[in-house]
């Protein structure tokens, strides 16, 4: 008698613990299960890919990557561009002007943009099948940026022509000119549907909030990031999908202060070698965006 | 467990891997490995000719020569650098060299030159003086003997250009706004410059400063059809005459009002170019620059000035410092003298 007690108490102890073990595996089962029950149902994958900082050649090798993988990724259907860049060095710009076309020619590209979407960034999100922007966003800033002339060049250095390294200011003025016309036209080219300003306009290169970019045709519509990668999603006809993010490396770096305009700004310098990038502010009001200091998109064609 | 027992698990572990690798070595030959074409972009997207800019339909032809009017004797022309002015030696060796080339003596006056009494002895010394953005004040007895001198037929030449942006610091962000101050200077002989400089979105010289303007009247205009100016300013003046207007679709930055401004004005003795930058060997050639600078220094030349003009000036205080009365600064000009060439 008090044998079968004694077994019968150990049998419901298993029973007990076995049904713990049971719930705790199921609890760590159940979300894979989900997932994959619902990637079944997922008709293909939103990527979004992060344009952010200033346009570098590193930051675009890196972006160019991303966006080669989508392309050669068959369950990729399409792009969002999760933009917060004030724009960066020409080469750079171009090359993700291109990269982005290149991708867009097969399969939707949305761009979203974050805080900024100016200069070189505009120019690189251009080919994109639509551009959405939060209200407190700036857009625009078309046009280019550069020195005038060169740093004189000792003559302990030998050179085999006058305008080896040393173009001169009208030189500079007739590339400069040549790089703005080639940004707006190519705004004119990828924005002429919705554009309600005038090239000269663009040209002056303005930079302006989200409603008023919409207004004048610089962007389709005020949405943030979920919206903009739902509209992706619509454009690629998929109604159930999948979301991969694509981040930026994190790269090391220090932090100096300079003057500027009689005031102190803080610089951050990555150690890749990269040109310093202002440290952001809270956003301020027709605050200016941060143009690399070489030639870069930014000002007027 | 004994050796033999793993021999058949491993026969079939290998087996696996070799039939897996022979097919992965066969499968692209199987299926072919072209490598997608890639569209050439780039190219596709670039119109050569709308970037284009050195071969620019409207692209100012560099020809000509700096042509002064003759004179029957040499004169004297006197440049200011003595009130911090901005202007480069490029700029003044495009005036001296055309001036020493024509058989007339400059003299640059310097910061002695424009201490107490010697200012107006420096004066009295020339036919014509040039001020190029002046960044210093000019005292009371300053303005006076230049007064006095442009009433007395001597000609006086005025250039100003929009304040000027220069950088500096550690790392080179640091900026700081460099403006004339030769607002006392200009009124005092009955002109005037606006701020902020002009621009044109629509017709301009590689860049939208550099804009156009044509020849109105006046000595200044003689035979230009239009100029290239690289950063003006808008000048006016009450009495005058306009000698150089731009195209109506220009503006003014600092209130991007529309309109054809004038950028030269002439009253009898003094004339006011709001642009210093067609001096610059670079720019000189382009347009009728060429025209422009050979009226301008053909305007200081044939000035009739009145032997003795400006008169002694009175004692004054500079800077609240009692000034001895007297010719207390230098009794000859200390500055640079440039004689002409021989003839």
């Amino acid at each position: 008698m008090d044998r079968d007690s004694t077994t019968s108490a150990a049998v419901n102890t298993t029973v007990i613990i076995a049904a713990v073990v049971a719930v705790l595996v199921s609890a760590v089962l159940a979300p894979v299960a989900y997932d994959f029950a619902q990637s079944s149902q997922s008709e293909g994958t939103v990527s979004v890919v992060s344009v952010s900082g200033p346009i570098t050649d590193s930051r675009v090798d890196s972006i160019a990557e991303d966006l080669r993988e989508v392309r050669q990724n068959d369950s990729a259907k399409a792009v969002v561009l999760k933009v917060d860049s004030g724009g960066g060095a020409v080469g750079p710009s171009e090359r993700l002007y291109l990269e982005v076309l290149r991708t867009s020619n097969e399969m939707p590209v949305v761009a979203s943009v974050q805080g900024f979407g100016a200069s070189g960034a505009y120019y690189g999100m251009l080919p994109a099948n639509e551009i959405f922007v939060l209200s407190s966003a700036q857009v625009g800033s078309v046009g280019v940026i550069g020195s005038a002339g060169t740093v004189p060049i000792p003559d302990s250095i030998i050179r085999t022509g006058p305008d080896k390294a040393q173009p001169t200011t009208e030189q500079r003025r007739q590339q400069i000119e040549s790089l703005k016309r080639q940004f707006v036209n190519r705004v004119m080219d990828h924005r002429k549907q919705n554009l309600t300003i005038s090239r000269e306009r663009i040209a002056y290169a303005r930079t302006y909030l989200g409603p008023r970019a919409v207004e004048i045709g610089y962007a389709d519509s005020i949405g943030e990031l979920p919206a903009a990668i739902d509209r992706a999603a619509e454009l690629a006809d998929m109604e159930s999908y999948d979301i991969n993010r694509k981040e930026p490396p994190q790269t090391r770096g220090f932090i100096f202060a300079t003057e500027v305009n009689d005031r102190i700004q803080l610089y951050r310098q990555p150690m890749n070698g990269e040109q310093p990038v202002p440290v952001k502010r809270p956003l301020m009001i027709n605050q200016v965006p941060y143009h690399d200091p070489g030639v870069s998109h930014n000002a007027s064609r | 467990m004994q050796a033999g027992e793993f021999k058949r698990p491993l026969q079939v572990f290998v087996g696996i891997v070799i039939i897996v690798l022979i097919g992965a070595v066969a499968l692209p030959f199987v299926t072919g490995t072209a490598s997608p074409a890639a569209d050439n972009l780039a190219s596709q997207q670039t119109d050569q000719s709308s970037v284009r800019v050195a071969d620019y339909a409207n692209r100012s032809a560099e020809t000509g020569t700096i042509e002064l009017d003759q004179t029957p004797q040499s004169k004297t022309i006197l440049i200011d650098r003595a009130h911090g002015n901005q202007l480069d030696d490029e700029k003044l060796s495009t005036m001296v060299n055309a001036l020493v080339k024509a058989g007339h003596e400059v003299q640059i006056a310097s910061q002695s030159q424009a201490r107490g009494s010697a200012w107006n002895e420096s004066l009295r010394g020339a036919d014509a003086l040039v001020v190029v953005n002046p960044t210093k004040t000019y005292t009371q007895a300053q303005l006076a003997g230049v007064r006095e001198f442009a009433n007395g037929g001597g000609r006086v030449l005025l250039l100003a250009d929009p304040s000027s942006v220069s950088t500096g610091g550690i790392f080179g962000f640091a900026t700081r706004e460099q403006s004339t101050q030769s607002t006392a200077l200009t009124s005092a002989l009955g002109v005037s410059a606006q701020s902020g400089y002009l621009f044109n979105m629509n017709e301009y010289e590689n860049n939208f400063k550099g804009i156009y303007a044509s020849g109105v009247s006046g000595p200044l205009a003689d035979g230009i059809d239009r100029v290239v100016l690289r950063d003006a300013v808008s000048v006016q003046s009450a009495s005058g005459q306009t000698a150089l207007r731009t195209g109506e679709d220009t503006r003014r930055e600092s209130t991007r009002r529309q309109d054809a401004f004038s950028v030269a004005v002439t009253t009898r003795n003094v004339a006011f170019i709001g642009d210093s930058d067609f001096l610059a060997p670079q720019s000189v050639y382009t347009a009728d620059n060429e025209v422009l600078v050979g009226n301008t220094l053909s305007f200081l030349i044939t000035g009739k000035k009145r032997p003795n003009v400006p008169s002694e000036p009175e004692p004054e205080s500079e800077r609240g410092a009692p000034v001895p009365s007297g010719p207390s600064g230098p009794s000859t000009p200390s500055g640079e003298t440039i004689t002409p060439l021989p003839r």
